[in-house]
C-alpha cells in the first residue's frame, strides 16, 4: 500500500521558485496499477523522483507498507532503491556493455538478491517478460525497442519491489508495442503484487490502468 | 559480477579510446622509469666516483707547485698533529727533491726535447746545476720520500696507467734504510735491477723494487723512505707536500678547514672536493634533469587519466544516475570507476615498465653525453699541467704523496671517460618504485572522477529524458 500526503516540492531557480509538487495526497493498493497523466512541465517526473527517493521532498509523507520514507538516511534511501522500487525508464536505460541477462542481475546484486537464486530469479522474469534463448545474451543495441523495454521491466520486478515507478514507458515505442508493453506491466504487477504508477501523456495508455489522476501544475486530482 | 569486474570490463567498452589512452599512459610511465633508471645510474655512479675521488686534501707549502714556485717546507711535526682532527683517517708525507747530476749517478730516462730546454732555461735564473748553456740541459732525476710507500705503488688506475710492482718489494712507511723503489723506465735507462745500487747524495742505495706505471713522467721517479730523503737532503722534519684522508666524502668541507685553522697560512690546502664536484657538474645536471622530468611524467600521466577519466564519468552522467535508482552505493559505482582507471594504469605501466627499461641505457647515456659535453666546453680552462705536474686521472687513483702529484692536475677528460661506462639496471627497488608511480598515477587519477560521480543526483537520470 502507497499512502502520500501533503507532498510538495519547490524548485528555487533565477527566474523564482517553481512549485513543482502542491500538496499532492493519494494512495495505491498493492497490484493496483496507477495512471498519472499531465502535459509536459505539470510536475510528473517530479512527483516521481520524490516517490522513488531519486529527490527529497520538501513537505510531506510517502508511507509504502507501513515504513516511512521521508525518516531515511542517505542508506536507508538507497536500500529502498534498490529493493523496494523498481524503475522503468521511457529511454530504457539499460546499461549497454552488459547483456539483458546481466542487466536484471545488476539489479538483484544491488538488492542483495541471494548469489546462488540471482540466475534463476533474472531467467525467470526475462521469460516472463517474453524473453528466452539467446536474446537473453544479446546486449541492448542488439535488441530492439520493444524487447529493451521487456528487459527493463524484468530488471525493475526482479527483486519483487512493492513499488513500480513507469516514466512514459511507451514512449519510445510504436502504438502495438507499447500496448503490449502496458499489458505486461498491468500483468506483472498483478502477479507480483507491486503497486504500478505510470506516468503518461497518453490518454489510451491511461485508459488501462485502474484509476488515473492528473497533474497540473503540481496538484494531483483524480479523474473519474 | 562485482563492481571490479564491472569496471575492467569498461575499460575495454571503447577500443579505439581504450587503447589510445593506454599508449599515452605507456609513454608517460615509459618515461617516468627510464627517468628513474638513469637517476639510479647516475647517483650510484656519483658515490662511487665522490667515494673514490673526493676524500682527500692536500697541503703544499704555499706558493710551491712542483719544482716551481717558492714557500717554505712544512714541517712533518705539525703535519702529524693533523691526525688528531676528527674523520681523518691518515695523513701521508712526502718530501721531493731533484737529483742532479753532482748528486747521482743516475740519468733521467726523459729526453730533453724542447719543453724541457724551455723549462731548464727558465730553471737557470733560478740557479738550476743541470743547465749548462741552452741545449746542454739535462732532465733531473725526480726523488720522492714518502711515509706510504704501499699507497704509492698499489694506487689504482690513473691517467698515466697503473702504478704495479713489477718486481721486488717495497720499503716499510717508518724506514731509514738506504733503500729505493724505482721507476720501469728509470731502471731500463740506467741498467738498474733489484739488489742493484746507484749514488744519491753520496750515499749507496740499494734497489728493493722496480715499479711499472705506464707513464714516463712517473716511471722516471725514485721512491725513498721519508726519512732518509730528510736525511741525506738535510731536511730533516721538511715535508713538500702532505695528504689527508677523510673517512667521508661529506667531511672533506669540515676537515678542510679544521686543516687550514690547524697548519695556518703557511700552506696551501687544496681538496678534491671541489675539482670531483666540479667534474660531477654533468652527472649532477643529468640526475637533476631527470628527476624533474621523473615528476614531470608522473604529473602528465597522472592529468592524462583523470582527463580521460573525467570525460568518461560526464559521458556515462545518465548510466551513473539509473545505477543509483537502481540502489547502487556510491561506493560501489566509486569502485567500478577506480578499477577502470587502474585497468588503464596497469596496462599502460606494463607496457611504459618494458619500454622504459629497454630505453633507459640510451636516455641515459644522450643525457650525459649531451651534458658532459657542455660541461667540458665550459672547464678547459680548468686543465692544468706542464713540469712538475701529474696528470693522473681520478678514478679510484690515490696520489702519492709527492710535490709531482697534484690534485689540480686532474683532467676533466680522464673522468669523463667513467660517464661512459654508465650501467643502468632494473631491479626490485626500481619495480616497487614503479608499481607506486601506476598507484599514485591511479589515484590522482580517479580523484575527480570519484568527486563528479558522488555529486550525480540520481533525479538526473529522469532530468535529462
Amino acid at each position: 500500500m502507497l499512502t502520500v500526503q501533503n507532498l510538495n516540492k519547490t524548485f528555487r531557480t533565477p527566474a523564482g521558485d517553481v512549485h513543482a509538487v502542491r500538496d499532492v495526497t493519494f494512495h495505491a493498493k498493492n497490484g493496483e496499477m496507477v495512471a498519472i497523466i499531465g502535459a509536459s512541465g505539470s510536475g510528473k517526473s517530479t512527483l516521481l523522483a520524490l516517490l522513488g527517493l531519486l529527490d527529497a521532498p520538501d513537505q510531506g509523507s510517502i508511507d509504502v507498507d507501513g515504513v516511512e520514507l521521508a525518516n531515511l538516511d542517505s542508506a536507508g534511501r538507497t536500500k529502498y532503491r534498490s529493493q523496494k522500487v523498481g524503475f522503468v525508464f521511457q529511454a530504457f536505460n539499460l546499461i549497454p556493455n552488459l547483456t539483458a541477462r546481466e542487466n536484471v542481475l545488476l539489479a538483484l546484486e544491488y538488492a542483495h538478491w541471494p548469489k546462488a537464486e540471482r540466475a534463476a530469479r533474472a531467467d525467470e522474469m526475462l521469460s516472463l517478460v517474453g524473453l528466452s534463448g539467446e536474446k537473453v545474451d544479446r546486449r541492448p543495441n542488439r535488441l530492439s525497442g520493444g524487447e529493451q523495454q521487456r528487459v527493463a521491466i524484468a530488471r525493475a520486478f526482479a527483486p519483487q519491489p512493492d513499488l513500480i515507478l513507469a516514466d512514459e514507458p511507451t514512449g519510445s515505442l510504436d502504438k502495438s508495442t507499447g500496448q503490449k508493453i502496458v499489458e505486461l506491466l498491468r500483468h506483472t504487477a498483478s502477479s507480483q503484487q507491486a503497486t504500478v504508477l505510470v506516468v503518461t501523456h497518453d490518454d489510451k495508455v491511461a485508459r488501462q490502468a485502474d484509476r488515473r489522476l492528473e497533474i497540473d501544475d503540481g496538484a494531483l486530482a483524480e479523474i473519474a | 559480477m562485482n563492481s571490479l569486474r564491472r569496471g575492467i570490463r569498461n575499460a575495454f567498452r571503447n577500443s579505439m579510446r581504450s587503447v589510445g589512452v593506454v599508449v599515452i599512459l605507456a609513454v608517460a610511465i615509459a618515461l617516468s622509469i627510464s627517468m628513474l633508471i638513469a637517476r639510479d645510474a647516475v647517483t650510484t655512479k656519483i658515490n662511487n666516483v665522490r667515494s673514490s675521488t673526493g676524500t682527500t686534501i692536500t697541503i703544499s707549502p704555499k706558493g710551491f707547485f712542483g719544482f716551481s714556485g717558492g714557500g717554505t717546507p712544512l714541517k712533518a711535526a705539525s703535519i702529524d698533529d693533523l691526525l688528531t682532527l676528527k674523520n681523518v683517517v691518515s695523513v701521508q708525507e712526502s718530501l721531493s727533491e731533484e737529483l742532479s747530476s753532482s748528486t747521482t749517478n743516475l740519468k733521467s730516462p726523459t729526453p730533453t726535447g724542447s719543453l724541457g730546454r724551455q723549462f731548464g732555461a727558465n730553471s737557470s735564473t733560478s740557479g738550476n746545476s743541470n743547465f749548462t748553456g741552452r741545449g746542454n740541459f739535462t732532465i733531473p732525476v725526480r726523488v720522492i720520500g714518502t711515509n706510504s710507500p704501499g699507497t704509492a705503488l698499489v694506487g689504482g688506475a690513473n691517467g698515466g696507467g697503473t702504478e704495479k710492482l713489477t718486481s721486488g718489494a717495497s720499503f716499510s712507511a717508518t724506514s731509514h734504510a738506504d733503500v729505493a723503489v724505482v721507476g720501469a723506465d728509470l731502471a731500463s735507462k740506467n741498467k738498474l735491477k733489484v739488489g742493484s745500487t746507484f749514488t744519491a747524495y753520496g750515499t749507496t742505495i740499494t734497489v728493493v723494487g722496480i715499479y711499472n706505471s705506464g707513464s714516463s713522467f712517473a716511471d722516471s721517479d725514485v721512491l725513498m723512505p721519508l726519512a732518509t730523503v730528510q736525511s741525506l737532503a738535510k731536511a730533516t722534519g721538511d715535508v713538500t707536500d702532505a695528504t689527508v684522508s677523510v673517512n667521508n666524502v661529506n667531511n672533506v668541507a669540515s676537515v678542510s678547514k679544521a686543516v687550514t685553522a690547524k697548519i695556518g697560512s703557511s700552506a696551501d690546502v687544496t681538496s678534491t672536493e671541489a675539482t670531483t664536484e666540479a667534474e660531477l657538474a654533468p652527472l649532477n645536471s643529468v640526475k637533476t634533469i631527470s628527476t624533474y622530468t621523473l615528476i614531470g611524467a608522473i604529473i602528465g600521466a597522472a592529468i592524462i587519466l583523470l582527463l580521460s577519466m573525467l570525460m568518461i564519468v560526464r559521458e556515462r552522467r545518465r548510466e551513473v544516475g539509473v545505477l543509483k535508482a537502481l540502489g547502487a552505493p556510491n561506493r560501489s559505482i566509486i569502485g567500478q570507476f577506480i578499477a577502470e582507471s587502474t585497468t588503464f594504469t596497469v596496462l599502460g605501466a606494463i607496457v611504459g615498465f618494458v619500454v622504459g627499461a629497454a630505453l633507459s641505457s640510451p636516455i641515459a647515456s644522450a643525457l650525459v653525453s649531451t651534458t658532459s659535453n657542455a660541461n667540458t666546453s665550459n672547464q678547459t680552462g680548468f686543465i692544468r699541467g706542464g713540469r712538475g705536474s701529474f696528470t693522473g686521472g681520478a678514478s679510484g687513483f690515490t696520489p702519492p704523496s709527492g710535490g709531482n702529484f697534484r690534485s689540480g692536475a686532474f683532467r676533466p677528460t680522464s673522468l669523463h671517460n667513467t660517464f661512459d661506462t654508465l650501467h643502468t639496471s632494473v631491479g626490485w627497488s626500481t619495480l616497487t618504485y614503479a608499481v607506486l608511480i601506476a598507484i599514485v598515477i591511479a589515484a590522482i587519477g580517479s580523484t575527480v572522477a570519484t568527486a563528479t560521480i558522488v555529486r550525480i543526483r540520481p533525479a538526473e537520470v529522469l532530468r535529462s529524458e
